[in-house]
């Protein structure tokens, strides 16, 4: 136990993590602690069109942020899931919606009646059976209090960063402007004591949140944290972004289409659409994908699309001594399942219950650090799914993927699902079953058997029980109007 | 994939794990499967008074079960909670509540850091009156019906509810057979087994064999070689003497669990009677001191000579090994110090109803299911494993041993957080929540140096007023309820046979 008392709080880096840390932690724990943010303008974020899952609207929640006010600021639309296209095979599409599929009981979940109504002829697609995806079909949605609709949001991320502010600097959040020189450790200890600016300004704290992006200046570059690469699995390791105008209909989903080395996604934001394409260059040139990316993009560009390198993997220590690396400098994983932001908010929810204002103790630490790699091997795991399980047979990076060792812990649970229809889940894990179940079947896995508890219903009786989750779900979707109409009048963006 | 390969499952061993296998599998499978018991009525039961937890409910509600069929054919009483005498020093007594201690007012922060807050500022009482089941117990009064102000759980006699459950199990369609295994046919390429041979000369084949044979392990082991991690270095004890008595007066609704010199007593309130035992670890006592002592300290009149058990502590390496799944004292075991031992059979009886292999033993299916069996048996063993480990007693070398020893890494780390920070957590693999570490380490005397500030940021006022609200709540939630014994009476009296 370091027994120092922790008190002042200093973020290094602004971005998306910076601004969810210091909105979170002043809201919350305001009055026990200063919080200092240090930023600059010159440094740009990695913000492009952000895609985002379910938890972030616990999180606003947490956070007292008003919906309708947030859509608008980030010019936000909402979103039921993602569209897979070309991942199995070239020209072929499938669902992943947020939410739950179907109706469970407890000897058995929805998966193994859908399995045994299929053999019976008449179970139709897995995802009939899910509001959201039928939703993302019609292109329809709405939200108010207690609707049944599981949702989240596609957002801009530098307004998302500004909106936080907005709300993180009058609640008493110091924000220093300038660039981080030199970061002073203790020389015995080497616990961090102060940030230097090239300004000449000096930023003392107890604990430092490393927000500064992949340069990891805190958590690397000073304290040599070390980074574990998972590119063995995710090859992919450079991606170019660029925003375009609008076009066609907002839709309430992210589209992620395969090529031939990567896949390339489109966010529908309220007044233009987030372009990305993500690639392994041993595979293919910076240059030949910037010119396959334009060619591929349905609508105008409003910039150059721009670079980024990365490595899949991550801090072997989320917080070591007094740094907590947060966002991409705790680690990277590609955004094929918007998770990113979701990785910020859970740390900084882990952080505010595990705060330490005695000191920093050696067992919250090593806690700390083992559920978020569990977090983070969880949600490698799921992305590795979408690679390993292909039929694609065009091109050398697709027959890698499919060839692959891939970790134990994904073995076992597709061994699981192909040979009994099971999908487990424990309660720290993010995607439950019913998201395992549709990436599985969408890329091509069928259960070899499964559940005979629906063997113990009369066929007219399980088939009367499909039907009637399949009317509730078109009356359910009789209510909705279109996407874009509703995000027009709920929440339109400000001008 | 139309046929379904495994159909007739054969339950070796009748006991409390054969026949709650066996009423859970035919009542929740029953027209999927052929199920077959065998059992010898030469073959005693361990079976003595038996503590439960608050599991126990929704698992007999899944099957079915009328709570009050179950509780007057089993002479049940119900049980709020646990009391511990003499654990972190002789003298000392903690009660282990079943229930929720005081209410989270916020998402950030467990109760108890409200509590530590209030009493550093010199008000909030005791932690005790924050929970409704252990103010009641102290109190003997319990209601349940439609509203269940309580949680709450039951003391049962072991043999009474096997009888009970064979009621319910062979009418709908289990089919016992009477008779002594000899031997264990396995198939000589698999190894899989493929039938029991009884003394008799009868022919039981089955698809998937389920073990109930208690410690002696018959398939699992004696037959599969499983293989058995043992956890004797960290829970010592290693014998039990065990004997029923009359009840010297009206039942209360908790366990006794007395700490001695060389291990601990238990006293389950029945409504006819109580069951009592000593286990001691026997490199410390003799089994005549054990004998004597139990006898001695029983309050009631014996009503039946003390027998001998002996056991060891630890987890067969695999629960399910080909096409035997191991079910209870077969399974492992861990002392009934916090009265586990039927809850672990419910939990990986329902797990194999959940996973039953219709489709054949698939490895992935195995290893799910014993990743998720050797979780649970962990997490109870790190649990009861504190109980020992955290005390100041150093009046026997048994204590000086268990408090001194080595524990395992999960044990200590979560000892770690709760001293440096009052934090602990629970998982959904574990059995024991929050408030039951909250509530067990403290009784054992760990004072936590620090925990979370979030209750700073409350006036005195507005903490104060919180914390009495919830005591006052408590407080009258407990008068309204009628007395333990009056109303088993009402609900319940045990049946007469």
């Amino acid at each position: 136990m370091n027994g120092k008392s922790v008190k002042r709080v200093v973020i290094a880096g602004g971005g998306t993590a910076g601004w969810v840390a210091a909105a979170a932690l002043i809201k919350q724990l305001g009055p026990l602690i200063e919080i200092t943010l240090v930023e600059s303008d010159e440094i740009g974020t990695v913000g492009v069109g952000e895609s985002t899952i379910p938890t972030a609207r616990t999180f606003h929640n947490i956070l007292g942020i008003y919906e309708q006010d947030f859509v608008k600021a980030t010019t936000a639309t909402f979103k039921v899931g993602i569209e897979f296209e070309n991942w199995r095979k070239p020209g072929d599409r499938y669902f992943h919606a947020f939410g739950s599929v179907g109706k469970s009981v407890w000897m058995a979940d929805f998966q193994h009646f859908w399995l045994e109504a299929v053999r019976q002829g008449f179970g139709g697609d897995y995802v009939d059976y899910s509001l959201e995806a039928q939703a993302a079909k019609a292109n329809r949605f709405a939200t108010h209090e207690g609707a049944p609709i599981a949702y989240a949001y596609h957002l801009d991320a530098t307004a998302y960063a500004k909106f936080l502010r907005r709300l993180a600097e009058p609640a008493g959040v110091k924000r220093i402007e300038g660039k981080i020189q030199t970061v002073v450790q203790n020389p015995e200890s080497g616990f961090v004591e102060a940030l230097e600016l090239e300004s000449g300004a000096r930023i003392e704290g107890d604990l430092f949140l490393d927000c500064t992006g992949f340069r990891a200046l805190l958590a690397e570059q000073t304290l040599k944290t070390g980074f574990e690469d998972w590119s063995q699995w995710l090859l992919n390791d450079a991606a170019f972004a660029v925003q375009t105008e609008s076009q066609g209909p907002l839709v309430p989903y992210t589209r992620a289409i395969a090529h031939d080395a990567g896949w390339r996604w489109r966010i529908p934001l309220q007044r233009r659409m987030g372009n990305g394409f993500v690639f392994s260059t041993d595979y293919l040139s910076p240059d030949e994908a910037k010119s396959r990316f334009i060619d591929a993009l349905e609508s105008k560009p409003l910039f150059d699309p721009r670079l980024l390198r990365f490595k899949a993997g991550m801090r072997k220590k989320s917080w070591n001594k007094n740094v907590i690396a947060i966002g991409l400098a705790s680690g990277f994983v590609e955004p094929l399942e918007s998770t990113s932001i979701h990785a910020i908010m859970i740390a900084v929810t882990r952080l505010i219950q595990n705060f330490p204002f005695d000191g920093i103790a050696d067992a919250v630490v090593e806690r700390f650090n083992a559920l978020s790699r569990r977090e983070a091997e969880h949600i490698r795991d799921f992305i590795i799914l979408h690679y390993k399980l292909t039929e694609r047979d065009d091109s050398s990076y697709w027959r890698r993927c499919r060839d692959m060792e891939i970790p134990a812990s994904l073995a076992e649970r597709i061994a699981l699902f192909r040979e009994a229809g099971l999908a487990s889940q424990a309660n720290d894990e993010l995607f439950r079953s019913d998201s395992w179940i549709m990436v599985m079947l969408g890329q091509g896995i069928f259960p070899r058997s499964y559940h005979h508890a629906a063997r113990m219903m009369e066929p007219e009786q399980l088939q009367q029980a499909l039907t009637d989750l399949k009317a509730r779900i078109a009356h359910e979707l009789g209510q909705l109007p279109d996407h874009g109409a509703f995000v027009a009048s709920y929440a339109p963006a400000e001008d | 994939m139309t046929e379904q390969k495994i159909k007739r499952v054969v339950v070796a061993g009748g006991g409390t794990a054969g026949w709650v296998a066996a009423t859970a599998l035919v009542r929740h499978l029953g027209p999927l499967l052929d199920i077959t018991l065998v059992e010898s009525e030469d073959i005693g039961t361990v079976g003595v008074g038996e503590s439960t937890v608050p599991t126990m409910i929704s698992f007999h509600r899944f099957m079915g079960i009328d709570e009050q069929d179950f509780m007057r054919a089993s002479q049940a009483t119900f049980k709020l909670g646990i009391e511990f005498k003499n654990w972190a020093r002789d003298g000392d007594r903690y009660i282990h509540a079943f229930g929720k201690i005081g209410k989270r007012p916020t998402w950030m922060a467990d109760f108890h850091h409200f509590w530590l807050e209030a009493r550093e500022r010199g008000f909030g009482g005791s932690l005790n009156d924050y929970c409704a089941e252990l103010i009641a117990g102290e109190a003997n009064k319990f209601f349940t019906g439609e509203q269940k102000p309580l949680n709450y759980a039951y003391h049962l006699d072991a043999y009474r509810y096997v009888r009970f459950l064979r009621s319910l199990a062979e009418p709908a369609g289990v089919k016992r057979i009477e008779g002594k295994i000899q031997s264990v046919e396995q198939d000589p390429e698999s190894g899989h087994v493929k039938a029991l041979v009884l003394e008799t000369g009868a022919r039981v084949e089955g698809d998937l064999f389920l073990d109930c044979t208690g410690f002696r392990a018959l398939l699992i082991e004696g037959t599969l070689k499983t293989g058995f991690d043992d956890w004797g270095r960290w829970i010592t004890t290693n014998s039990a003497v065990a004997v029923q008595t009359t009840s010297p007066h009206p039942p209360i609704p908790y366990t006794s669990a007395i700490a001695h010199k060389a291990g601990w007593q238990w006293r389950i309130p029945l409504q006819k009677r109580v069951g009592a035992g000593l286990v001691f670890c026997n490199e410390f006592m003799s089994d005549d001191e054990a004998r004597a002592k139990l006898l001695a300290d029983v309050a009631g009149e014996p009503v039946v000579e003390p027998w001998l058990l002996r056991f060891k502590t630890g987890a067969r390496k695999k629960a399910w090994n080909k096409n035997v799944v191991s079910l209870g004292l077969a399974g492992g075991f861990i002392e009934p110090l916090e009265s586990t031992s039927i809850h672990l059979m419910q939990v990986a009886v329902t797990r194999l109803i959940q996973d039953f292999p219709f489709n054949g033993c698939d490895d992935a299916l195995i290893n799910h299911f014993n990743a998720k069996s050797r979780k649970e048996f962990e997490g109870i063993r790190d649990f009861i494993i504190l109980h020992y480990h955290q005390t100041e007693r150093n009046d026997s070398p048994f204590w000086d041993r268990a408090r001194t020893m080595d524990i395992p890494d999960s044990l200590k780390e979560r000892m770690a957080l709760f001293r440096e920070n009052a934090l602990t957590y629970h998982t959904l693999d574990d059995l024991f929540e929050i408030d039951s570490w909250v509530q067990v380490l403290r009784g054992q005397r760990m004072e936590p140096r620090g925990y979370h500030m979030l209750a700073r940021m409350m006036p005195d006022a507005e903490l104060r007023k919180a914390l009495d609200d919830m005591r006052a709540n408590v407080a009258g939630v407990v008068s309204k309820l009628p007395s333990h014994p009056d109303f088993l009476q009402r609900y319940c009296p045990a049946d007469d046979i």
